[in-house]
């Protein structure tokens, strides 16, 4: 119950932050439906091309979410080690990666909400035809899990590196083009399709697309081990990315760096 | 130096043998504590001073968890510090030098609520003393103001309230006055004296304006490169110092009065002030005497009591000739 309450305590904090920072959201609502529209032309070969929309359109969200999570994860927390935030945070009792749990959550829900706005518009605009199923649910929180561990080791090289941002940018970057998010993993060559599916992201598209698209279950998604593969990727992400936050947290604090910056 | 710990009644804060050892990339150690050991008793002020470099914020930042010692335990309020982080934790408040410690973002209210939410304070309870801190210092008006329009002063004081608003039991500020204008600077200083009289909070103060140092603390800790020069009463601490040392007023010009070795004669006003060391009573009377016999009326006669800022000095340099005199030692050995 406390460990709720104090995911509550973060997610409002983060909202207050956001909703403090309105012309900023604006203008992410904005960016979020011009990169739509100007992908969906470029697709179309100059034409809004209906049919090549919803792949590219869910790919692109599944993305958006690993963009707002991991960049400003890792932003927030090189802002708060300049502004003495973060050490407040380490003398609270809670453990520090429950806290980082509670803000990434914020962020998934104010992603959510700033995917939903423009693409909403845009579907209806553009009439474009997304087929819903409840069986997405499942796929896309495990997808997200391992987006979650992948983020965790990001936010553990800002405590002992302080200055990762470049490198959190060229992460979300390589995985906009690697992970499938555009063009379907089916369409690369062999080799880099087989290096892409170890990237988080990559595999809960392919599913995604399979129950959205194809018109799979959930069960044929799993006999065919696409589930599978998904959920030890998300794990495997998940115990590395505690893991190694675990051990950045033990040398900051050797090393006298938290507070830092 | 170190202190030994001898009673076992229940302390606030506890160090035994803490070091802390930084190495840096060229191999170097730096050896920014070493050995420490200390106990803070509850319900005090206790000062935590030395010059800059001296230990004082590595040492705070051990106590709050932040920084791990390379040898040594830390207990705070009973809870080990590495085996029992999350109960200690419970039982800190702390406002670190040099930085913002409150989300400049949010109002003071939102502040006040999410700091209690860290330190599992929720509820009514914490929207209660919230209210009470605000009220406190002023800032009642202003809750629902951002704090980054607030003043430097106001600031701090937000930073405090988020400090003491889950109500721990030890309060560890840094600095707290540091930048601060007089006004601002008295406010947070009546309000510390305030916290251990009426609710009995342990404070541990770093400051470098001894002043406040002085007419807050209860009990003071002296560092010096890491290794502590002197941990007592203030009072004790003062005593060590306190010489024989006089000021006599007489009214009018004392013209080419001859004065004792060590004393100087200064004019104030239509005051002639006579000062320095006089180490027997006879001498006093002796001194009274001459000026009487000189058809000078006597105003005034006190002791001068040393205070915080002459005895940090003095154990300060006196440390440093002592390692001089080591360090010729040593060469002339050699």
């Amino acid at each position: 119950m406390t460990t709720l309450l104090v995911l509550r305590n973060e997610i409002h904090r983060r909202f207050l932050i956001i909703w403090d920072y309105k012309f900023d959201l604006l203008m992410q609502l904005m960016t979020v439906a011009l990169i739509f529209i100007g992908a969906s032309f470029f697709l179309g070969h100059g034409q809004f091309d209906t049919r090549q929309v919803p792949t590219m359109l869910l790919g692109y969200s599944v993305w958006f979410y690993a963009r707002i999570v991991m960049l400003e994860s890792s932003y927030h927390l090189a802002v708060e080690a300049q502004a003495g935030t973060l050490e407040q945070m380490y003398m609270s009792p809670f453990h520090a990666s429950t806290l980082l749990v509670g803000r990434m959550l914020a962020m998934l829900i104010s992603a959510t909400v700033l995917l939903s706005i423009p693409v909403g518009v845009l579907i209806v605009l553009l009439h474009v035809n997304i087929p819903l199923h409840w069986e997405a649910v499942p796929v896309l929180l495990l997808t997200l899990v391992g987006l979650f561990g992948f983020t965790l080791i990001l936010c553990g090289a800002v405590l002992v590196f302080k200055q990762v941002q470049t490198f959190a940018d060229l992460l979300q970057n390589a995985l906009l083009f690697l992970a499938g998010t555009l063009v379907p993993l089916s369409s690369f060559p062999g080799w880099l399709a087989a290096i892409s599916r170890t990237f988080p992201l990559a595999q809960g598209i392919v599913v995604l697309r399979e129950i959205t698209f194809e018109n799979k279950s959930l069960f044929t998604t799993w006999a065919n081990g696409g589930i599978f593969w998904l959920a030890l990727n998300s794990l495997l992400y998940l115990c590395i990315g505690w893991l190694l936050f675990k051990v950045c947290e033990r040398v900051a604090m050797r090393q006298g760096s938290l507070g830092q910056y | 130096m170190t202190n030994s710990i001898n009673h076992t009644a229940r302390l606030a804060i506890k160090l035994e043998a803490v070091s802390k050892i930084y190495r840096r990339q060229s191999k170097k150690e730096i050896r920014a504590v070493d050995h420490l050991s200390l106990a803070v008793e509850p319900g005090q002020v206790f000062g935590f001073l030395g010059a800059n470099g001296a230990g004082k914020t590595t040492t705070i930042k051990m106590i709050c968890g932040l920084i791990v010692p390379t040898t040594g335990t830390i207990t705070v309020e009973g809870y080990d510090i590495a085996r029992q982080r999350g109960a200690a934790m419970g039982q800190i408040g702390a406002v670190l030098e040099g930085t913002r410690n409150v989300h400049w973002r949010l109002s003071a209210w939102n502040n006040l609520m999410y700091a209690g939410g860290l330190k599992k304070c929720f509820g009514k309870p914490l929207r209660q003393r919230a209210e009470q801190l605000l009220r406190e210092l002023d800032l009642w008006d202003r809750r629902n103001d951002p704090i980054r329009l607030f003043s430097r002063g106001m600031q701090q004081k937000v930073a405090i309230a988020c400090a003491l608003v889950s109500d721990p039991a030890i309060v560890l500020l840094d600095e707290p006055t540091l930048g601060l204008d007089v006004q601002a600077a008295r406010t947070v200083k009546e309000w510390i004296a305030k916290l251990v009289k009426e609710q009995r909070k342990t404070v541990i103060l770093t400051t470098h304006q001894l002043d406040i140092a002085q007419d807050l603390c209860e009990h003071v800790a002296i560092m010096r490169r890491g290794s502590l020069l002197t941990n007592r009463p203030l009072n004790e601490l003062l005593q060590l110092f306190r010489q024989q040392y006089y000021q006599i007023r007489v009214r009018g010009e004392a013209g080419r009065l001859a004065v004792p070795d060590g004393f100087t004669m200064e004019l104030e006003g239509d005051e002639t002030v006579f000062s320095g060391p006089i180490e027997d009573q006879a001498l006093l009377n002796h001194i009274i005497n001459r000026l009487h016999a000189q058809g000078l009326h006597l105003n005034a006669v006190h002791r001068i009591e040393p205070n915080l800022e002459e005895v940090f000095m003095n154990m300060i340099e006196e440390k440093a000739q002592e390692q001089e005199v080591q360090y010729d030692h040593s060469i002339s050995f050699a």
